[in-house]
C-alpha cells in the first residue's frame, strides 16, 4: 500500500511556493513538496488552511506569487498561453461541487475532458470526433453510467454527477489528478465508493493522486502519504502510519478530537 | 525604517486632510440648497408682485434668490459646524464622508443636530418642490370638463382609422422586432468585455472592460428620441430610422443586462473547464454560455417588449410605425381617431406583455 521508498519519478514537484491574495490574505507560504509517480497523497488541514489554493496553484488556476512548480519535467510555473494549456492536458482535476456544465447532457460533459486535443470550430458547437465519442462512453461505462449519456447533467443525483466529473477527468487522460474534497458534498454512504472508484482508476492507469480530505477514516484507507497544512504551512509530511493523536491536534488545534479511534 | 513609517504617517495624514475636506464641500452644498430653499419659500410667501402685477412665478422666484451670498455663508457655516463638531455634534457631511462617530453612533435621530437638519431638510425639498413644479390642485379637481373632449373621443374610438393603424401596428412590432435582432450579436459579443469577472486577466481586457462600459453607458443615457433625429437625417425619415434608434439603444441596454448576468455566473465550471486545457473561446462556450442562456432569452424577449411601446414615441418624430400618423391625429385634435390609436397601441403591448412573460416563465 505504501508508496515505494524513492522508487518512481517526481510527478509533481512545488518548490517554496507562496499566494497572497489581492486584498493580502496569504494563503500558502513556503510550501515545498514532491510526489512521486503513483503515489496518492492526501492534503489534510481546516478550511482556510489553503488546501483548495495548493491544488489550484499546481494547475495555475491560482497563480503563485512566488515559487515554482513542476509536472513530471516540465514547469508549469513557466509557461503561459498555449504551452501553459497543453500542460495542463496532463493534470485533471475533481471539485467539491462537481462543477460539471448543468444544462448539457451527461456524454457532452464527459466530452470535454478533451476539449484540450479536440478540434476548435467543431468544439464550440459541441461536436467531437468519433474516436473522442467511443472514449467518453467507455468512460461512462467505466463509472457505471452506461445508459445515463444522454440525460441533463443536473438531472442526475449528487454521487453520479461526481462520477461524471471523475469520467471527465479520464478522458482528458491526464497523468496526475487533483481531487479538491471530491467527497465533501456526497453522502457518507457514497464516499467509500467514490474514493474507491478514484483509487481504481489511479492504480490501473497508474496515475497520481492528490486529493484533499476531511474524513480520517478515509485518509486512513486512501492514502499512501498524508501532508497536513495549517495556515498555509506544511506542519507535517509523511506516512498514514505515523499519523497520531498528537500530530491531529498539531494540525487542527488543542480543541479538536478525531472522529473515530481509527488513529489510536 | 523610520523613513517608512514616516511616510506612512504623510499619507494618512494627506488622506484624512483630503477626507476632511471632502465633509467640508458636502456639508457646504447640504447647507446652500437647504438655503436658497428656504429663501424660496420666503419670496414665494412675502406676496411680492411680479412685472405683470401677479404673483411671482416659480422661474420668477428662482431668479431672485442670491446664489453667491448663500454659498459663501453657508461655506463659512459648514466650516462653523465642522470646527465645533465636538460640542454641537458632527454635521452630514462629516457623517457621510467618514462615518458617523462612535459616541453619537448610538443616538436616536432627535437626538443630533444632523438628524433634525436631514428632516428640516426633506421638508424644505418637499415645499420647495411643491413650488418650483407650481402644484395647483385647485386646477386638477375642478377643472376636469376642460379635457372631457379628449376623454370622450379616447372612449369613442373613431373606425375611420382602424385599417391604416392596424397596418401601421403590424410595421411597429416588426420594426421593434428588427432592432432587436440587430442588437443581439454585438450585445452578445460586447457583453463578455463588459463582464468584470471575465475581464481581471491583462492590462488590455481591463482596459477593453472600461471602454465598453463607458460606451455603453453613453449611448444609454442619450434618449432614443434623440437617436432617433440623428438617423433620420442620416437614412431618411421612415421605419428604418426608427430600426436603427431602437437598435443602438438596445445594444446598450442589452449588453448591461447580458454583462450583469454574466457577472453573477458560478465560476466552477469555468475553472473545470479550464482545467481541461480548454482555450478561452471553449472556456467562454462551456463555462459561461450555458448558464447565462436561459436569462439572455428572457431579456431580448423583454426588451422587444420595450421596444414596441418606445416606437410609438420614435414614430412621432418620423421613425416610422403606428407613432407617425398619431402625431398629426394629436396636433388636430382628431380625438376619436386617437383613441383608436391609443387602444390599438394598449391592446398590442398588455398582449405582448402576457407572451413575453408567459415565455420567459417557461424559459427560466
Amino acid at each position: 500500500m505504501n508508496a515505494p521508498p524513492g522508487g518512481g519519478r517526481v510527478a509533481v514537484r512545488l518548490q517554496g511556493v507562496c499566494k497572497v491574495y489581492p486584498g493580502g490574505v496569504q494563503a500558502l507560504t513556503d510550501v515545498s513538496l514532491e510526489v512521486r509517480e503513483g503515489e496518492f497523497l492526501v492534503v489534510l488541514g481546516l478550511s482556510g488552511s489553503g488546501k483548495s489554493t495548493l491544488l489550484r496553484c499546481i494547475n495555475r488556476l491560482v497563480d503563485p506569487t512566488l515559487g515554482r512548480v513542476w509536472i513530471f519535467d516540465d514547469e508549469m510555473t513557466a509557461a503561459e498561453g498555449a504551452r501553459l494549456r497543453q500542460l495542463r492536458r496532463q493534470v485533471a482535476m475533481i471539485f467539491q461541487q462537481f462543477n460539471l456544465v448543468k444544462r448539457h447532457s451527461v456524454l457532452t460533459n464527459v466530452l470535454s475532458g478533451s476539449l484540450g486535443r479536440s478540434p476548435l470550430l467543431p468544439s464550440l458547437f459541441l461536436r467531437y470526433p468519433a474516436v473522442e465519442r467511443e472514449q467518453a462512453l467507455a468512460a461512462l461505462a467505466r463509472m457505471g453510467l452506461r445508459d445515463r449519456g444522454a440525460s441533463r447533467a443536473d438531472a442526475l443525483s449528487g454521487g453520479q454527477q461526481q462520477r461524471v466529473a471523475v469520467a471527465r477527468a479520464l478522458v482528458q487522460r491526464p497523468r496526475v489528478i487533483l481531487a479538491d474534497e471530491p467527497v465533501a458534498s456526497l453522502d457518507p454512504a457514497l464516499r467509500h465508493s467514490l474514493m474507491r472508484q478514484i483509487e481504481q482508476l489511479s492504480k490501473e492507469e497508474g496515475l497520481t493522486v492528490i486529493c484533499s480530505l476531511h474524513d480520517i477514516d478515509l485518509v486512513k484507507r486512501y492514502a499512501t502519504r498524508l501532508a497536513a497544512l495549517r495556515d498555509g504551512h506544511i506542519v507535517y509530511e509523511g506516512p498514514p502510519g505515523d499519523f497520531d493523536r498528537g500530530t491531529f491536534r498539531e494540525i487542527y488545534g488543542t480543541d479538536a478530537e478525531p472522529a473515530s479511534n481509527t488513529l489510536v | 525604517m523610520a523613513g517608512e513609517t514616516g511616510t506612512a504617517t504623510t499619507v494618512s495624514h494627506l488622506e484624512k486632510s483630503v477626507a476632511r475636506l471632502k465633509a467640508l464641500a458636502v456639508d457646504a452644498l447640504l447647507l446652500t440648497t437647504a438655503g436658497l430653499m428656504a429663501e424660496l419659500l420666503i419670496v414665494a410667501f412675502s406676496g411680492r408682485r411680479g412685472p405683470t402685477g401677479l404673483l411671482l412665478t416659480a422661474e420668477e422666484a428662482l431668479d431672485l434668490l442670491h446664489y453667491g451670498w448663500m454659498a459663501a455663508a453657508c461655506v463659512v457655516l459648514a466650516f462653523t459646524w465642522n470646527l465645533f463638531s465636538r460640542w454641537i455634534g458632527s454635521s452630514p457631511g462629516r457623517a457621510l464622508v467618514r462615518g458617523v462617530p462612535e459616541w453619537e453612533a448610538d443616538l436616536p435621530w432627535s437626538r443630533t443636530l444632523r438628524g433634525w437638519f436631514a428632516v428640516l431638510f426633506i421638508e424644505l425639498t418637499f415645499f420647495a418642490g411643491w413650488l418650483i413644479t407650481e402644484v395647483d390642485l385647485p386646477a386638477f379637481l375642478t377643472k376636469f370638463s376642460k379635457a372631457s373632449d379628449i376623454v370622450r373621443g379616447l372612449v369613442h374610438p373613431s373606425m375611420s382609422i382602424l385599417h391604416q393603424g392596424v397596418v401601421l401596428l403590424v410595421q411597429t412590432v416588426f420594426l421593434a422586432f428588427m432592432a432587436t435582432a440587430f442588437a443581439i450579436p454585438i450585445a452578445f459579443a460586447l457583453s463578455f468585455l463588459a463582464a468584470r469577472n471575465l475581464t481581471r486577466g491583462s492590462v488590455l481586457a481591463r482596459g477593453l472592460y472600461t471602454v465598453v462600459r463607458a460606451g455603453m453607458n453613453f449611448t444609454r443615457a442619450v434618449e432614443p428620441l434623440v437617436w432617433a433625429l440623428i438617423f433620420i437625417s442620416w437614412v431618411g425619415i421612415g421605419p428604418f430610422a426608427g430600426v436603427l434608434a431602437l437598435w443602438i439603444h438596445s445594444v446598450a441596454a442589452l449588453t448591461k443586462l447580458y454583462s450583469e448576468q454574466i457577472e453573477s455566473i458560478d465560476l466552477g465550471p469555468v475553472e473545470a473547464i479550464t482545467a481541461t486545457g480548454a482555450g478561452p473561446l471553449q472556456v467562454l462556450r462551456y463555462g459561461v454560455v450555458p448558464q447565462v442562456m436561459p436569462p439572455f432569452l428572457s431579456f431580448t424577449i423583454y426588451r422587444w417588449d420595450i421596444n414596441v411601446r418606445m416606437s410609438t414615441i420614435i414614430g412621432f418624430v418620423g421613425g416610422g410605425g403606428i407613432g407617425y400618423i398619431l402625431k398629426p391625429r394629436v396636433d388636430l385634435g382628431e380625438w376619436g381617431e386617437v383613441g383608436t390609436l391609443v387602444l390599438l397601441i394598449a391592446i398590442t403591448v398588455w398582449l405582448m406583455d402576457i407572451v413575453s412573460a408567459k415565455i420567459r416563465e417557461r424559459i427560466v
